[in-house]
């Protein structure tokens, strides 16, 4: 089914013909910093890709602060002062609004669509609140799909030890032990793909689903993977952006995250079942350490979360989870030594065991994987307490060992899943 | 005075005969539907018993929460087994009835006559009781969960009682479709929820207002702790 498009978008792209390079940018209410993003991807086109054509996509869910004039406000001042060269086409501009579902995949719905509508070679998506972003994002971005062939390029940030624990606890590892390849960040938001990736994901039956209100980033990930695309990381540096929500529903959060890696299991199920170990996949960029912000976190507020977990959700989990890791669960949580410590080997069976019954569907999806949040919590207070005095090395080599655990236990995934 | 007599004792032999005769086939009919009735409602209970576990109706169960109920109830057979016996008592009431029916006796067809048009009643007071015990034990979970989450202390407190609300609701509700004691069970609903309410207020706004106050202060601090910011877990 066709993406409908206003009238003047038509027209636009009608305009425009083809282009070789698209940067998209999905935004709502981000009028404060999406003019940044505007200037680095502008800047960027020019200065790395200065013989190509290229246009800026900004996908907009019905922005009431003046997100599409400011992105339609947003030059370059001085392109001379930041060395961009001299392009021989000027960087077009799309500003349109999305239809369908409100969500982030229905934006990217749109992008795609304009994507493939303008014959693009490579396309880019980042993030319309990002303040740490620079114009070497687009060659980071873009240059491995231009010039080395690959499909899909995903994100390497640099992050503080503490940030990112859904990501390091449950979507990394486990997507590295489905699929098989070492993708860091999953579900990292800034991507890099092909027109022919575009194009696939354009067809796929997703859009009326949970994929186009949320999930739409490890759905884009998972899909490159599970296709067979040729994928690649590039290491864009520190990721800084506006915080939207900070009262947001981390429960929610979640939820959103689980059941999209776990709906996409159940998608895959012909694919990840017949992979085994792990590979790395090529690294573009210049990895280098910079000082990043200190992100507190209140250990005893999720042990006690965890262990409130552990005395009042027994009938719950006895559903989710098998009787000996329930039991070795419930000990941790009544065990008063410290250090306090959930150890790797039992908490993939956690999350293996949350997996195959959420495919066993053994109660509602949702109230299912509300009820892992304790055992989250309990997961990343163990993480902290652990990593407490570590150095970024030591913590990267940690979270390698989780993910070396989920790859080891993947027999006891297949078992449970039948 | 003997001829008399043996008149009487014919008369009443050959009404009797003929009543009998009338009466007979209707008997017969009884029998008959209340064999067929009987071998129906084995055909019912052995043709469920193998169809339900196969379309996983034991599975349905367990997710709804359904054998849980039972098992509390003291039934340990599986929830299909449960169904298709329930179904097989059904059917055969419905023959019974039919069979009354057959009789063709003034009572038999008014008791026939007043089973059929309660029974409508009957069905939806009990739909609204397993679907009061589906939302309320739903509920209950969901309540828990959210409670727990939130690190709330009295959790399990909170869902039980948001349970049992939910059951006196349902059952209020069934028990006034059923038309028993209407009235009385509406007056004695109201005072018993309003006085509920009222107790609770009171005890939250007297005896508890400092943990009240706690308990919000509590809830305002933690939205600004440090950690909560969902990117950071992303």
């Amino acid at each position: 089914m066709s993406v409908p498009l206003q009238p003047a978008v038509e027209a636009r792209l009608h305009e425009i013909g083809e282009v070789d390079l698209l940067v998209g940018i999905p935004s709502f209410n981000s009028a404060r910093t999406i003019g940044h993003v505007v200037r680095a991807a502008t800047a960027g086109l020019a200065k790395y890709f200065p013989d190509r054509r290229a246009a800026i996509v900004n996908s907009d869910g019905g922005s009431s602060d003046g997100t599409p004039e400011a992105v339609a406000a947003a030059e370059i001042a001085n392109p001379g002062t930041i060395l961009v060269s001299h392009a021989l086409s000027p960087v077009h501009k799309i500003v349109t609004p999305y239809h369908g579902i409100p969500g982030k995949g229905s934006a990217f719905r749109t992008i795609f669509a304009i994507a493939e509508r303008l014959k693009v070679r490579a396309c880019a998506v980042v993030d319309s609140d990002l303040r740490s972003i620079t114009p070497v994002w687009m060659e980071l971005l873009l240059g491995p799909l231009i010039q080395q062939d690959f499909d899909f390029v995903s994100p390497l940030y640099l992050r503080h030890k503490y940030d990112g624990t859904i990501t390091n606890s449950i979507v990394y590892p486990l997507t590295r032990a489905l699929y098989g390849r070492e993708v860091r960040q999953p579900i990292g938001g800034d991507f890099g793909f092909s027109g022919r990736l575009a194009a696939h994901y354009l067809a796929q039956p997703v859009w009326e689903s949970n994929v186009a209100r949320f999930g739409i980033d490890v759905w884009m990930t998972t899909t490159a993977l599970a296709g067979g695309f040729r994928v690649c990381q590039s290491f864009l540096g520190a990721k800084i952006h506006d915080a939207k929500d900070p009262g947001a529903d981390l429960a929610g959060m979640l939820v959103q995250v689980a059941s999209s890696v776990f709906d996409l299991m159940n998608t895959y199920r012909e694919v990840w079942p017949r992979v085994a170990g792990a590979e790395e996949v090529p690294l573009f960029g210049f990895p280098h350490g910079v000082g990043l912000e200190p992100v507190p976190v209140n250990v005893e507020r999720m042990l006690a979360i965890f262990r409130q977990g552990a005395r009042d959700l027994g009938e719950v989990w006895e559903k989710a989870l098998e009787p000996e890791t329930l039991a070795a669960v419930r000990h941790l949580a009544g065990a008063s030594t410290l250090p306090f410590e959930l150890p790797d080997r039992l908490w993939v069976r956690v999350v293996y065991e949350f997996a195959a019954s959420y495919h066993r569907r053994v109660l509602p999806g949702e109230q299912l994987l509300r009820s892992l949040y304790p055992l989250y919590l309990g997961r990343t207070a163990s993480f902290v307490l652990r990593t407490e005095s570590s150095g970024a090395d030591e913590v990267e080599a940690i979270i390698r060992a989780l993910a070396d655990e989920f790859v080891r236990q993947k027999p006891y995934l297949l078992a449970l899943w039948g | 005075m003997w001829q008399f007599l043996n008149e009487i004792v014919q008369k009443t032999l050959t009404g009797f005969a003929d009543r009998l005769a009338a009466f007979g086939p209707n008997l017969l009919a009884m029998v008959l539907i209340l064999a067929v009735g009987v071998l129906a409602a084995v055909a019912v209970r052995v043709g469920l018993r193998l169809l339900l576990p196969r379309l996983g109706f034991d599975r349905f169960a367990q997710r709804l929460g359904l054998s849980v109920i039972l098992q509390k109830g003291g039934i340990a057979v599986a929830p299909s087994a449960v169904a298709a016996a329930a179904v097989s008592w059904a059917v055969l009431g419905v023959f019974v009835l039919l069979a009354i029916g057959a009789l063709n006796l003034q009572f038999a067809m008014d008791l026939v006559s007043r089973t059929f048009t309660y029974l409508p009643q009957l069905l939806i007071a009990a739909g609204l009781l397993i679907l009061g015990s589906l939302a309320a034990g739903f509920l209950r979970r969901s309540v828990l969960i959210a409670a727990v989450n939130a690190g709330l202390p009295s959790a399990r407190l909170l869902a039980a009682g948001v349970h049992t609300a939910l059951m006196v609701l349902f059952a209020a509700m069934a028990l006034e479709h059923l038309g028993v004691g209407r009235h009385v069970l509406l007056a004695s609903f109201t005072i018993l929820f309003g006085g509920v309410v009222f107790a609770l207020s009171l005890a939250f706004g007297l005896a508890g207002k400092d943990l009240a106050r706690e308990l919000l202060e509590r809830l305002a601090r933690r939205r600004d702790e440090p950690g909560e910011d969902e990117r950071r877990h992303l």
